[in-house]
């Protein structure tokens, strides 16, 4: 059986030349895998954005601990998502700008240790976060990350430094669902390894859930007829509802998610150190201005009262 | 180890998931397989190159784009299944591409005289395949087939991005509740590997029980 032999030395050049692009996209990839947010082509309003925000005085860098090891290390190492609008993405186009509520955060914590925004991001930190922590991968999780007692046996968190809720998005042509109560027994759309997973069957044991990777694909989902509804943070839903008008938002958020701060168990010092830090970007305003730069666009009400530190149970 | 006594019932449907679509693509394969062979070892050249073009196209293509793009834009073009069955499709079409090449091989061995003996005796085309190339090709490749299998097995675990839910899926869920990936995703892993240990047992065995004595 020879019948292929003829082909046998054009297989090997296009092989070859498969292989050179594979190289060549491997080399990409790699180039962004490391993100550095405070690199020099940080845009001017990011600039302003972050102009005179605190910095920890250096008698409480305790020797020893968590800030001074990063400190020492000159960067922070953060856990966040790259493809979450308006909280933390990454500009296609210039992958070393990463921006939203949870990045620019990050960036203000990474300031107050450091005076500069210098963070690692190690993406995507959703399925293993708890494990990124445990074993020092990571020095903070900033990633919508909702303080439960669960996940406090695990590791710790400072905060809640934001109180977000799950809301109900449909399709504009639906007239059938008006919220979370109309979705018994019905296909509802969520995003994998969200708060949703789990609120969802809570208040509707009889829906049937998908969950797909990433929010477009969600959303993608609902408009092609693969659920009825699509339940995520309502501050994105209405950011997509924005700017889709074949989306709508039907009712109010239906929970209470308190977004907090990961860190390694029991590190009392370093949480102590995030919770002040909290007040004092919450007393300066960079909370509130971080908050109208990124959700607070999609919104249109005043910037939030910020939850009280360690008012959740897990905090 | 809680979250297994108290979860096991949906671990074990998920499981059941990941079996089903490993079984079903597996058989779907092995036939689509055989059959891109035949057409890619046959004397017909349009048949040869879509064969080629086939198992160049599939092999050279990341599944999971592939399994986004069926289930994401396929719907676009007015085809909507529902998540498991496009899945299950994807799988098959992948991994046939990888059982061609396994056949392709295992054809190379079957020696150009047993072919051209069966001419002289008066087989047709057809018969030479049916009684002479294929059955001692996949005699060779039995082996190398249980290695794509294994491989198949192992790539149910992609579905979970698309929504499909199976094991890896449902312990994602799992590991959502109860914050322990070390302990759910090593058990998980268990699990996979015990697929993949039967999986090779299963072909081991079978490649004595149909080894060719030369």
């Amino acid at each position: 059986m020879s019948a292929s032999t003829p082909l046998r030395r054009k297989t090997v050049l296009a092989g070859a030349a498969l292989a050179a692009f594979a190289l060549a996209l491997t080399a990409c990839s790699t180039g962004s895998a490391n993100v550095p947010g405070g690199s020099s082509d940080d845009t001017g309003s990011e600039a302003s954005l972050f102009a005179g925000a605190p910095v920890a005085s250096d008698d409480l860098i305790l020797p020893g601990s968590t800030m001074e090891k990063i400190k020492e290390r000159g960067h922070l190492i953060v856990g966040e998502a790259l493809d979450a609008p308006l909280l933390s993405q990454q500009d296609p186009t210039n992958p070393d700008s990463v921006t939203g509520f949870d990045a620019d955060l990050a960036k203000l914590l990474a300031i107050y240790i450091l005076g500069e925004p210098n963070v690692e991001i190690v993406p995507p930190a959703s399925e293993t976060r708890e494990a990124l922590l445990a074993n020092g991968t990571v020095d903070v999780v900033f990633n919508t990350y909702t303080i439960t007692e669960e996940r406090a046996e695990q590791i710790s968190f400072a905060g809640p430094y934001f109180s977000s809720g799950l809301a109900v998005a449909v399709k504009a042509d639906n007239e059938d669902i008006k919220g979370i109560d109309d979705l018994g027994d019905k296909t509802v759309i969520v995003g994998a390894n969200t708060p949703a997973v789990l609120a969802v069957p809570e208040e509707q044991p009889t829906a049937t859930l998908v969950d797909f990777a990433t929010d477009p694909q969600a959303v993608q989902a609902l408009l092609q007829g693969r659920g009825d509804a699509y339940v995520q943070d309502y501050t994105l839903l209405a950011s997509h509802a924005e700017s889709n008008d074949d989306l709508k938002v039907v009712g109010q958020p239906f929970t209470s998610e308190p977004y907090g701060i990961g860190l390694g168990h029991g590190d009392a010092d370093f949480k102590e150190f995030i919770n002040n830090w909290l007040l004092e970007i919450q007393e300066s305003g960079h909370w509130g201005d971080v908050w109208t730069t990124s959700l607070g666009t999609v919104v249109e009400s005043d910037v939030p009262t910020p939850p009280t530190i360690g008012s959740v149970p897990g905090s | 180890m809680n979250f297994l006594s108290e979860n096991l019932g949906l671990l074990l449907q998920a499981l059941g998931t990941t079996v089903m679509m490993a079984v079903v693509a597996g058989i779907g394969s092995l036939i689509l397989g055989v059959l891109v062979t035949v057409a890619r070892v046959s004397p017909i050249p349009i048949l040869r190159w879509a064969a080629f073009c086939y198992t160049q196209f599939f092999i050279n293509v990341p599944l999971l784009a592939l399994l986004i793009l069926a289930v994401f834009a396929l719907p676009d073009a007015g085809l909507i299944l529902p998540l498991a069955p496009t899945a299950i499709l994807v799988l098959t079409v992948y991994e046939a591409a990888y059982v061609a090449e396994a056949v392709r091989s295992g054809v190379n061995t079957v020696g150009v005289g047993q072919v051209e003996a069966g001419r002289a005796l008066g087989l047709s085309l057809g018969q030479s395949f049916r009684f002479i190339v294929i059955p001692q090709a996949l005699r060779a490749v039995v082996q190398p087939l249980g290695n794509v299998m294994i491989a198949l097995a192992m790539n149910t675990a992609l579905a979970a991005a698309v929504g499909v839910v199976e094991l890896t899926s449902r312990a994602n869920k799992v590991n959502l509740v109860y914050a322990q990936p070390i302990e759910i995703f090593t058990t998980t892993g268990l699990v996979y590997m015990a697929i993949a240990l039967i999986i090779g047992l299963g072909a081991g065995w079978i490649e004595k029980r149909v080894a060719i004595v030369r």
